[in-house]
């Protein structure tokens, strides 16, 4: 593990370095994450000129909910998304060989060798979301609170990874990647907004099928101080059961893996 | 370091497919496969410090072999051994020893110097400040890499990328190397000197190698043994002279002589070539020395060069004589 972390800050490092010699424009980035953030925080404004409430959220519950679903999702951009046309790549030059060769854990190593800086700025502005919204509130979490947060939280970012893997591997088969990440973002998308706004089947399918409840809705609920021991539980265990089916799955494909011949 | 291979056999499943797009079609409902069988009962043990060319045609079953031996392809069947490690199980403790490196495919980041990427496999190998130090000195020496350490690998040339390339695999020090094709596209000069850092490299680390190339001269160099392989299976395994000598059982006497002067020259031998008083004879191996002999008795000769016939020939011929087996 520690090992693992050590690697993973050479990474770190190293595309810190490929970043710097392209000097990506700071500026230009920060502005469009900062447009982002506004337009998300206008469109719950919006909402909420109609109602006081969604799905029994209040405002500044559904801001500190945005402000998990935005921190989240600029994890998946820093992390996960700049791996994805890379490991085609490799996939399509049979580049993969090398990979494979290495001691280390392939998974590990196609899904989190290529970080995107930059994109941390939507976490920090992420963050500073959920703070605003905890002031808005006037409301200061118990530890109690924190403790099912963080649990919840780290659930959530397994299941990303995990779900993300799972489409990852199809590329194996796949060659098309766009329509993958089209995929994954309109999955993701769903969980901008608490849970219990959807109705039906398909908060059941967000739910029981897609575990989008557990990726903002528990996590949220917790840090509100609503938090609840068996969805956080049953978070923990969708969390171990996807990661489980990604390792299994991306072992499958590669057993399967026969790289292009040269 | 002895690699052992027993009885391999590797057969791919492919999907054929006909031209068209109604046969596109069809093939979308009703795929038909076809079974390639891409090495067949290959058998061979390499030794500790032993650099080994692997020769054949493309497609001949090298790439595969050697694939399977780095562990990244599963044996059909056989078994393969390497330093008492099965490959296909990808232990990290294996993959410690060893090292693989494509010619025509780089692990190398691109946008940044070479050394960024040598850090990496530095922390990826668990190797140590120390070591590495030493090893990666030793390697800049070798390899001149001194004015390349700070370049961005986009910058340069094919044969200055292929020995960064060479040195990135190095680092962990790996007891085999597996080398696919490693002077492809590489101009002349620049071949000779890798061959001669792998030449030294082998000599200094007792490394064992197992070499594919398509250039005769890498082999030559390089490789007193050789093994053949076409069409799956290992046609000829052992000394490059004795192949030589079994199957061109000839030598070429290159003479120069005065472009005036004639002779009954297909006594002597089978004339290859004669141009401008530069004559070529093809004579079998035992008579040699005798038509050599002769020919300076006879003739005012300005020069006189034995040869052996050209490895490519020698190569092409092994491949017949398979053909006249079928």
């Amino acid at each position: 593990m520690r090992r693992y972390w050590r690697i993973f800050k050479e990474f770190f490092r190293t595309c810190l370095v490929e970043e710097l010699e392209y000097r990506s424009e700071f500026m230009g980035n920060l502005f469009s994450s900062l447009l982002g953030i506004i337009v998300s925080i206008l469109m719950v404004q919006i909402f909420f000129y109609q109602t006081d409430q969604l799905g029994g959220w209040a405002y500044a519950d559904v801001l500190i909910l945005l402000g998990i679903f935005n921190t989240l999702q600029g994890l998946i951009n820093f992390a996960l998304r700049p791996n994805m046309p890379r490991l085609l790549l490799h996939i399509r030059m049979g580049t993969l060989d090398y990979v494979l060769t290495k001691p280390i854990d392939s998974m590990f190593f196609v899904s989190l060798r290529h970080l995107v800086f930059w994109r941390l700025i939507d976490v920090v502005l992420g963050i500073g979301l959920v703070i605003y919204g905890l002031g808005q509130k006037h409301f200061i979490p118990s530890f109690l609170d924190v403790g099912f947060f963080l649990l919840s939280i780290l659930a959530a970012l397994v299941i990303i990874y995990s779900l993300w893997m799972l489409l990852m591997t199809t590329a194996f088969w796949v060659i098309r990647m766009d329509d993958l990440s089209f995929l994954f973002n309109s999955f993701f998308e769903t969980t901008r907004f608490p849970i219990t706004m959807y109705k039906g089947w398909l908060r059941m399918a967000l739910t029981y099928v897609l575990p989008a409840a557990f990726v903002t809705f528990t996590p949220a609920s917790s840090l509100i101080g609503k938090w609840d021991g068996g969805a956080t539980l049953a978070s923990v265990l969708v969390a171990v059961i996807f990661f489980w089916l990604a390792r299994r799955f991306w072992k499958f494909a590669l057993a399967n893996y026969t790289s292009a011949s040269s | 370091m002895t690699i052992q291979v027993q009885d391999l056999n590797k057969s791919f499943r492919v999907h054929v497919r006909q031209e068209g797009w109604t046969e596109a079609l069809r093939s979308l409902f009703k795929r038909e496969y076809q079974t390639v069988q891409a090495v067949k009962d290959v058998s061979f043990t390499i030794n500790t410090g032993e650099i080994v060319g692997f020769l054949g045609p493309n497609g001949a079953g090298k790439t595969t072999t050697m694939k399977m031996l780095a562990g990244l392809l599963h044996p059909t069947s056989g078994t393969i051994e390497v330093d008492g490690f099965k490959p296909q199980e990808q232990k990290n403790e294996f993959k410690k020893i060893m090292s693989l490196v494509m010619g025509q495919k780089s692990q190398l980041i691109w946008d940044i110097p070479p050394m960024e990427t040598f850090l990496v496999n530095k922390s990826v190998y668990e190797i140590d400040d120390h070591s590495f130090r030493q090893t990666l000195d030793e390697l800049v020496e070798l390899l001149e890499l001194q004015p390349l350490l700070g370049r961005p690998v986009r910058n340069m040339s094919l044969g200055q990328r292929m020995k960064c390339e060479l040195a990135c695999s190095l680092l962990h020090r790996p007891s085999v190397l597996f080398l696919d094709e490693p002077t492809i596209g590489l101009d002349v000069n620049t071949q000779e000197k890798v061959r001669q850092f792998i030449a030294n490299y082998n000599r200094e680390h007792k490394t064992t190698i197992l070499l594919t190339s398509h250039y005769m001269g890498d082999v030559t160099a390089l490789c007193d043994r050789v093994m053949i392989i076409n069409h799956g299976k290992l046609l000829y395994d052992g000394e490059l002279q004795v192949l030589s000598e079994k199957l061109t059982p000839y030598k070429l006497l290159e003479v120069r002589l005065p472009s005036s002067t004639r002779g009954p020259w297909e006594s002597y031998g089978e004339v290859v070539t004669f141009e401008d008083g530069k004559l070529t004879l093809r004579v079998a191996r035992d008579r040699v020395p005798l038509v050599s002999s002769e020919l300076l008795a006879n003739y005012e000769i300005n020069d006189l060069n034995i040869q052996d016939p050209p490895m490519e020939e020698v190569i092409t011929l092994a491949f017949q004589e398979e053909s006249h087996d079928h």
